[in-house]
């Protein structure tokens, strides 16, 4: 499922968000990279529903996000957030299964359908069998691979994760991003990151944009729309793309 | 463990169920006034005296006296602590309850408007509701962005819980000396005012707030993820998380309204519930609600069994409460259950 | 010649010695040596040689003030008896010209009070802060007296007053109406055996279920209190709160409710004990046995007190005591303590006791 931005205009305090028009095409990743308050996680915000996105800016193989009440958009849209904010202990299971909410009713309880879905998720980020230890007990990797567990019993199609790569140790990094990819060609999941690491992006991610003050500046293949100017007005400092043993490294 | 219930955590449920409804039936033989066990059965079996002259006062006793007070405790117990491990829940703040939130004196005060100027014909359970309803409200506004934090509400809940104390002085200071020395004596909480005619019109109403919050308990674990999260994942959060917060606050206000001001259940019962079964709140609502129910017939019993007078029984929750929130603010701010 | 002169000496100083004790026993304890007093806290007091410019913080005490005839002497009354009580504005009239000192709360408004230059104050015992506060702010002795239910304690306090007033003659006069009266009620009622006393449940208090564990008049008109000793004494307080069953488990012969206040601010009732149906066993509520006695809220009237006892001893005795007329019983004891005509008709329209004699 392709996700379309059209004139998507959000503003709040003094920051404001001006996308024109992007499409993110599905069994593709998508890597959204620019400075500090770009407007990157703004951006996802408003893609997932998390912020109030005006109407006709977001569309979903044609239907405006906005218009589809929360269930719906939760079952095309999952949102994965850097940090989750919670105080409580759930199990990593019962942590996961919240993700079915859209498909439970409001006084109902998840049918051991939503529960043997919960336990595939699980299983596909590669935590089969930490189902029943407490949240809080896992490593910081391990609970962001929840995150994407719980994105993925959301069943949607687009997937929009925010810096997942973010105070994870190189090894982790990259068991991240593996899954990332994943998602787009096993599953032809339409799969959308935040990153700030450019190393990662470039290698990880099929198409790139780039951000500044709340604008889009460039998209596209990372062969395409890499270059040292771009990188200079994006950064502001002087960076040397350098190709090294089939990766591309950036120095500062 | 989750999912649809496993062995043997459906015989827990069924256990905790059993508790309160056990201790309702043991507590019927346990007065002041000495009633044999056998007299006990035979006088339920009998069913409740028709006619005006009982010829013994048993019959009398137990489905006059006995019965609804435990009845009120059953459901007075269960209805605080199904809302203070909701609210806490929602507020994603284990040291929320219905005090912190200011809950219990603003359906307090409203009672008591209520009593004093309205008069005693004039149920209370209303005004005690809207201003409950207010109490909340002026939390949410003072806490404002920061009511995902907890100390930002718990000192909202503090101010407010202060405001509402003050009004009600202000209550006492105009109310004639007869109908202060009823306030003060009813603030105190006592389930011994508990007759049918009030029962009749609390019991269903805090009956159905307990059945709706166990009907949402899976609901509460999505809404306890916080708004933005629990939006993401399409939740209607500002419907569902105002549902519970009024229905939590409408069971509250509705049992303050005839027991007075019971403190500290909606904090303790959640939190021992937690420690035992984990956080998942389709197991912790409907144990919170038996657990809760037990101990407030357990503490009744002791009220008007202890000693040849009525210890009021807010004095009992807060000697065991207090010592417990203590002990429960030192553990906060780290990852606690 | 001489003897002229002597003579007229002391012609002259006996008149003037008449003259001055005349003028003692008309003005008071004008010249009468300090006085020292222990008051209920213990609390060991010097009253000054005049009492002429008195505050009251406990009602019971000024009540006997204006009984022993030194009600002139007030200037500054509490806010109870002031705009509270019915009694007292009938008793003594002159109250409403008096400011009120105290709030609700009989918190002593220290400005005020200091304003009005008393030279004693009297307060309550059971604030023993503020007593010892009242005391430093003011620098003026504060003696601290309340009764408590207990029958001995108002009488000393009776006779405690009067020497401080300088009012022995009237305090001994009223001590002895008094005891007579309730000398009367106990002679009759006297040989009454312990067993055959009735058994008496006091609800007061507003509430069904508080009760005072000490209320004497109803053991000097020959009854027995089923709370005495409820609560040890030593805790110093009178109320005491019940169970419903226990009112079962006591089965009293009579139950008393606190009736000293009007009628549609009462939350007990006569006809709601009888209507209650957890009650509906008791042998009280079945031979209609329930009763409004005056009773007190936290400060006694002396003039009510010896009224109620009599008026007790009718309920528990009917057939003892078969000429007591209320209202004229009533009228008398207020005649004689304050000097008023048709007191108790007057308190009878606020209180409707005329219901109360339908027995």
């Amino acid at each position: 499922m392709r996700l379309r931005v059209e004139n998507l205009a959000f503003s709040y305090e003094d920051f404001r968000l001006e996308v024109g028009s992007l499409t993110f095409a599905d069994g593709r990743v998508t890597s959204i990279v620019g400075p500090n308050g770009a407007g990157k996680s703004t951006f996802l915000k408003c893609a997932a529903s998390v912020l109030p996105a005006p109407r006709r800016s977001l569309f979903a193989d044609g239907k405006d996000l906005t218009d589809l009440r929360g269930r719906e958009r939760a079952k095309l849209v999952g949102y994965v957030p850097q940090e989750p904010s919670f105080t409580f202990n759930y199990t990593v299971l019962d942590f996961v299964l919240t993700g079915r909410a859209a498909f439970i009713a409001a006084f109902s309880s998840p049918s051991a359908h939503d529960v043997s879905l919960a336990d595939d998720a699980l299983h596909y980020v590669g935590l089969n069998g930490r189902g029943r230890r407490p949240f809080l007990e896992l490593s910081s990797g391990e609970r962001r691979l929840v995150l994407i567990a719980r994105a993925l019993a959301q069943g949607p199609d687009i997937l929009l994760l925010d810096e997942p790569t973010s105070f994870l140790d190189p090894r982790h990094e990259v068991e991240t991003m593996t899954l990332c990819r994943r998602l787009a060609e096993e599953k032809g999941k339409t799969v959308i990151v935040t990153l700030h690491n450019l190393e990662m992006a470039v290698r990880y991610s099929d198409a790139m944009v780039f951000m500044k003050k709340g604008r889009v500046v460039a998209s596209g293949a990372p062969s395409e729309v890499l270059s040292e100017p771009l990188l200079r007005e994006v950064y502001e400092i002087d960076m040397k793309i350098v190709a090294c043993a089939g990766q591309t490294f950036f120095v500062k | 463990m989750s999912g649809a219930a496993s062995k043997g955590s459906g015989w827990l449920v069924w256990a905790a169920f059993a508790l309160p409804v056990v201790l309702l039936v043991l507590s019927l033989n346990l007065g002041s006034y000495y009633i044999p066990f056998k007299e006990v059965w035979a006088t339920i079996a009998h069913g409740p005296a028709s006619g005006p002259a009982a010829a013994s006062p048993a019959a009398d006793i137990i489905f006059r006296i006995r019965l609804p007070r435990l009845l009120l405790a059953l459901f007075a117990g269960a209805a605080l602590s199904v809302s203070g491990a909701s609210l806490q829940a929602i507020f994603k703040n284990p040291l929320v309850f219905e005090f912190s939130l200011g809950i219990s004196y603003g359906a307090a005060f409203g009672a008591a408007l209520s009593l004093v100027f309205l008069g005693h014909g004039f149920p209370p359970q209303l005004a005690a509701f809207a201003f409950a309803v207010l109490a909340v409200l002026l939390v949410l506004v003072i806490a404002g962005r920061s009511v995902s934090q907890i100390v930002p509400v718990l000192l909202s809940g503090v101010i407010v819980s202060a405001l509402f104390q003050a009004l009600l002085s202000l209550v006492e200071f105009f109310a004639n000396p007869y109908a202060l020395q009823a306030l003060i004596f009813w603030l105190m909480g006592s389930l011994s005012q508990a007759i049918w005619k009030d029962l009749a019109m609390t019991l269903p109403v805090i009956g159905l707030g307990i059945v709706i919050l166990i009907l949402l308990r899976w609901r509460l674990n999505v809404l306890s993820l916080g708004d933005d999260e629990a939006r993401a994942l399409g939740v209607n959060v500002k419907w569902e998380k105002g549902l519970v917060i009024a229905v939590a606050t409408l069971t509250t206000a509705a049992a303050t309204s005839v027991t007075g001001v019971i403190n500290w259940v909606g904090l303790i019962v959640p939190h021992l519930v937690r420690m035992m079964v984990g956080a998942d709140n389709r197991k912790v609502i409907p144990l919170s609600a038996a657990l809760g129910a037990s101990l407030l017939i357990v503490a009744d019993d002791i009220a008007r069994n202890a000693a040849s007078f009525e210890i009021p029984i807010g004095i009992l929750t807060s000697v065991v409460g207090i010592p417990l929130f203590i002990v429960l603010l030192k553990r906060s701010g780290k990852i606690w259950l | 010649m001489r003897s002229v002169k002597h003579l007229g000496f002391i012609l002259v100083v006996g008149i003037l010695s008449a003259l001055q004790a005349k003028a003692s026993s008309l003005c008071g304890a004008q010249d009468r040596p300090p006085l020292f007093i222990t008051d209920n806290l213990g609390r060991r007091v010097e009253i000054p040689g005049r009492a002429s410019r008195i505050i009251s913080l406990e009602p019971e005490i000024t009540r006997i003030i204006v009984a022993l005839g030194a009600g002139d002497r007030l200037v500054g009354l509490d806010f109870f008896l002031r705009n509270q009580d019915h009694l007292f504005p009938i008793v003594f009239p002159a109250s409403q010209k008096l400011p009120v000192v105290s709030n609700q709360g009989q918190d002593l408004n220290f400005e005020l009070a200091l304003h009005l230059r008393p030279d004693i104050l009297f307060s309550s015992p059971s604030e023993e802060k503020s007593t010892e506060t009242i005391q430093q702010k003011l620098r003026v002795p504060v003696v601290a007296l309340a009764s408590i239910g207990r029958l001995e304690n108002l009488l000393n306090e009776i006779d405690l007053m009067g020497r401080i007033l300088g009012r022995e003659d009237r305090a001994r006069e009223l001590l002895e109406y008094f005891r007579t009266g309730i000398a009367t009620v106990r002679q009759t009622v006297g040989n009454i055996p312990e067993a055959s006393r009735p058994r008496v449940f006091l609800s007061f208090w507003g509430s069904l279920l508080r009760t005072p564990v000490v209320y004497d008049p109803v053991e000097a008109a020959g009854g027995v209190n089923r709370a005495a000793g409820l609560i040890p004494s030593y805790l110093g307080t009178a109320a005491a709160t019940v169970g419903v069953e226990q009112i079962i488990r006591w089965d009293p012969d009579i139950i008393l409710v606190q009736g000293n206040y009007p009628p549609g601010e009462r939350l007990v009732t006569v006809e709601s004990v009888i209507g209650d149906p957890r009650l509906a066993s008791l042998k009280a509520v079945r031979s209609r046995r329930v009763h409004y006695a005056f009773g007190f809220w936290y400060w006694w009237d002396p003039a009510l007190v010896l009224l109620e006892t009599q008026y007790l001893a009718r309920i528990f005795y009917p057939d003892l005591f078969p000429a007591f007329d209320l209202e004229k019983e009533g009228n008398d004891v207020f005649k004689r303590f304050y000097g008023v005509e048709g007191g108790f008709t007057a308190l009878d329209k606020v209180l409707n006791c005329h219901e109360w004699r339908r027995e």
